[in-house]
């Protein structure tokens, strides 16, 4: 049996008539990153927003580190290891950049003065501490970014869900941010990672799951998920061109 | 590596001789200037104290609270059941003020924290509203003919005290009062990482909860504490002034005071709600004694909060710290502008 750090199990989310997520069950392995793709609106998001406990599954199962942790609120699996980012940015504008790190709340017994000397520890790390006491709102939507992950960091996860960390930011930015996936990722943090672009995904991930209409739809590698009929289909939308791999 | 975390209202750290003259003005103030000047003193103590508790939940936990006023009321009856329905002393109906407006606090935040905007604003001023109906409906609380209360020598701490119960008394345990309220302000949400967790909660409540914040529990805890500090304003003011009746301890007008005097000093600041909280108590105070006049001051604050919300979002105190940014301005008199068709 493998070591699986995430498990859900036919997990289903609707909104009225609409099924966002159609009984997912999906494995991410401790020490993986784990790549989710799939068309705008296929239920990705969502998936995140019910693992986290942000929305209440409408069937369904999560297990996080050995525990079932279904239902459980936000904050409380936050505690317990689980980092999340949201899509669209969301510093604490008013705060500084040291206060939005301190903000985050453990219950590991730390005290005040390794919580400060973590938080440096974080900044210096994706190299924003020379920001450290400017307010939020006025950095730029990268360092943003980089902000967001350097509190989920605070939270010593286990694991670590992604949603875009990459988007709308610049290439150098874009690479900054992977290499630190990577190397956080090298020191046993998982990650699971949404991210729409391809070659991104490539050099990413150990594994991708594709979502298409809010079912899960394929999963392996990227050279594997890439060749697969069903998501050749999702993508272009049942056209049989020659090429072997998804539009990049 | 760690020094102490910056806070994001400083005290004016220097000169320090500064604060020490005003410790000085502050104690002597009734013993220099009389009976008078120690009415106008207390008052404006007590409004600061009770703006404070406003920000507490409105300005630090962005939550409008518009039924902040109740509480004041609670207490106030609080004490004047305990003294003039029981023959208590002071000490117990203090005692009261706190234990029942903590429970009614708890009560309420249940159900109305799970709101937000607009509509908690509403529910809490409908809460208000039904607290000072129910007032004056109750025999507890003499109904529409309101409790007086006592102030004899012994009806302080239930042995007669050396001293008079009269101004003077009042102007000290408004100032130790206020003084506690700023304390507890700034150790909690300047100082303490409590204060990092509500502003984390009001800017962005969902990213909060995913960093581990239990946003529910801590709403709670920063609403029931600002009831609770109100409260204990309401009780020494039901014995300050010796007669409560509900029209007056648990007029909308109490509310909306403190609303108007953190939103003008500035929100979420320690400084703001005692600069605000002095210019609106002084302008309605000193309008009244020396201009006869009780109502002149509200065009003035109407015209006040107006040039606030427009040219200074950040108060009083935004002035004073010249965070007032001319590009905002510029965007808000142009969005008004554009509301009203002007442009
Ligand atoms: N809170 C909600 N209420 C109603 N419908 C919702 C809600 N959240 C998501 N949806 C719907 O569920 C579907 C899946 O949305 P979701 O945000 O999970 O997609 P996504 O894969 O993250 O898309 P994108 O790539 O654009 O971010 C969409 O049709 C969306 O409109
Ligand atoms: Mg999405």
């Amino acid at each position: 049996m493998t070591d699986d750090i995430l498990r859900t199990t036919d997990l289903t989310k609707r909104f009225g008539a609409l099924t966002a997520n159609d009984e997912i069950s999906i494995s991410v392995e401790r020490g993986e990153i784990r790549g989710i793709i799939g068309p705008n609106g296929s239920g990705k998001t969502t998936f995140f927003n019910t693992v986290t406990g942000f929305y209440q599954p409408d069937g369904g199962s999560v297990h996080f580190d050995g525990e079932e942790v279904t239902g459980w609120e936000p904050y409380r699996l936050a505690r317990r290891g689980l980092g999340r980012t949201f899509q669209i940015v969301s510093p604490f504008k008013n705060m500084t950049v040291r206060q939005n790190m301190l903000a985050v709340q453990t219950d590991d017994g730390r005290s005040r003065e390794e919580k400060r000397d973590r938080a440096e520890e974080i900044l210096e790390f994706l190299e924003i501490d020379h920001i450290a006491d400017n307010e939020a709102r006025g950095m730029s939507g990268g360092q943003q970014k980089l902000l967001e992950l350097g509190r989920v960091l605070m939270l010593d996860p286990e694991l670590v869900m992604l949603d875009e960390p990459a988007a709308g930011v610049n290439p150098a930015l874009e690479l900054r941010i992977m290499d630190h996936i990577h190397e956080l990722n090298d020191e046993g943090t998982t990650f699971v990672v949404i991210e729409h672009d391809m070659h991104v995904m490539k050099t990413l991930a150990d594994s991708v799951s594709v979502f298409d209409s809010g079912s899960h739809i394929a999963q392996g590698d990227f050279e594997e998920v890439s060749q697969d009929d069903a998501v050749r289909e999702a993508y272009l939308g049942g056209t049989t061109a020659e090429d072997d791999e998804v539009p990049i | 590596m760690s020094g102490p975390v910056p806070s994001l209202d400083r005290l004016p750290g220097e000169p320090r001789y500064w604060y020490a003259g005003l410790a000085v003005l502050l104690v002597a103030w009734p013993l220099l200037f009389g009976a008078f000047w120690a009415r106008i003193g207390l008052g404006a103590l007590m409004w600061i104290g009770l703006a404070q508790s406003w920000n507490m939940i409105g300005g630090y936990a962005g939550y409008l609270d518009f039924g902040h006023g109740a509480y004041f009321g609670i207490g106030a009856f609080a004490a004047a059941v305990a003294m003039a329905q029981f023959g208590y002393p002071f000490l117990v109906g203090f005692g009261l003020a706190i234990l029942v407006s903590t429970v009614v606090a708890y009560l309420v935040a249940v159900p109305t924290l799970r709101l937000t905007g607009a509509y908690f604003a509403i529910a809490t001023w409908a809460f208000a509203e039904s607290i000072k109906q129910a007032a004056l409906v109750t025999g507890i609380t003499g109904g529409t003919f309101g409790l007086s209360l006592p102030r004899s020598p012994e009806t302080f701490i239930g042995v007669p005290v050396p001293f008079e119960i009269a101004e003077t008394f009042f102007y000290y345990a408004m100032l130790v009062l206020c003084l506690a309220t700023m304390a507890l302000t700034y150790y909690l949400f300047e100082r303490h990482e409590f204060g990092y967790r509500v502003k984390a909660l009001r800017d962005d409540q969902d990213a909060a909860e995913s960093l581990g914040i239990d946003t529910t529990r801590v709403k709670r805890q920063v609403y029931v504490l600002s009831c609770v500090v109100a409260a204990v304003f309401g009780s020494v003011h039901a014995w300050y002034i010796v007669y409560v009746h509900p029209n007056d301890v648990l007029a909308p007008i109490i509310t909306d005071r403190m609303v108007i005097m953190a939103l003008l000093g500035g929100l979420g600041t320690l400084t703001g709600p005692i600069a605000g909280g002095l210019l609106v108590f002084l302008l309605e105070r000193l309008s009244s004694v020396f201009l006869g006049s009780t109502t002149f001051y509200l065009p003035l604050i109407g015209i006040l909060i107006m040039v606030t919300v427009l040219f200074a979002p950040s108060g009083i105190i935004g002035i004073l710290r010249g965070e007032v940014d001319r590009d905002d301005v510029r965007k808000n008199v142009k969005e008004l502008g554009e509301k009203f068709d002007l442009l």
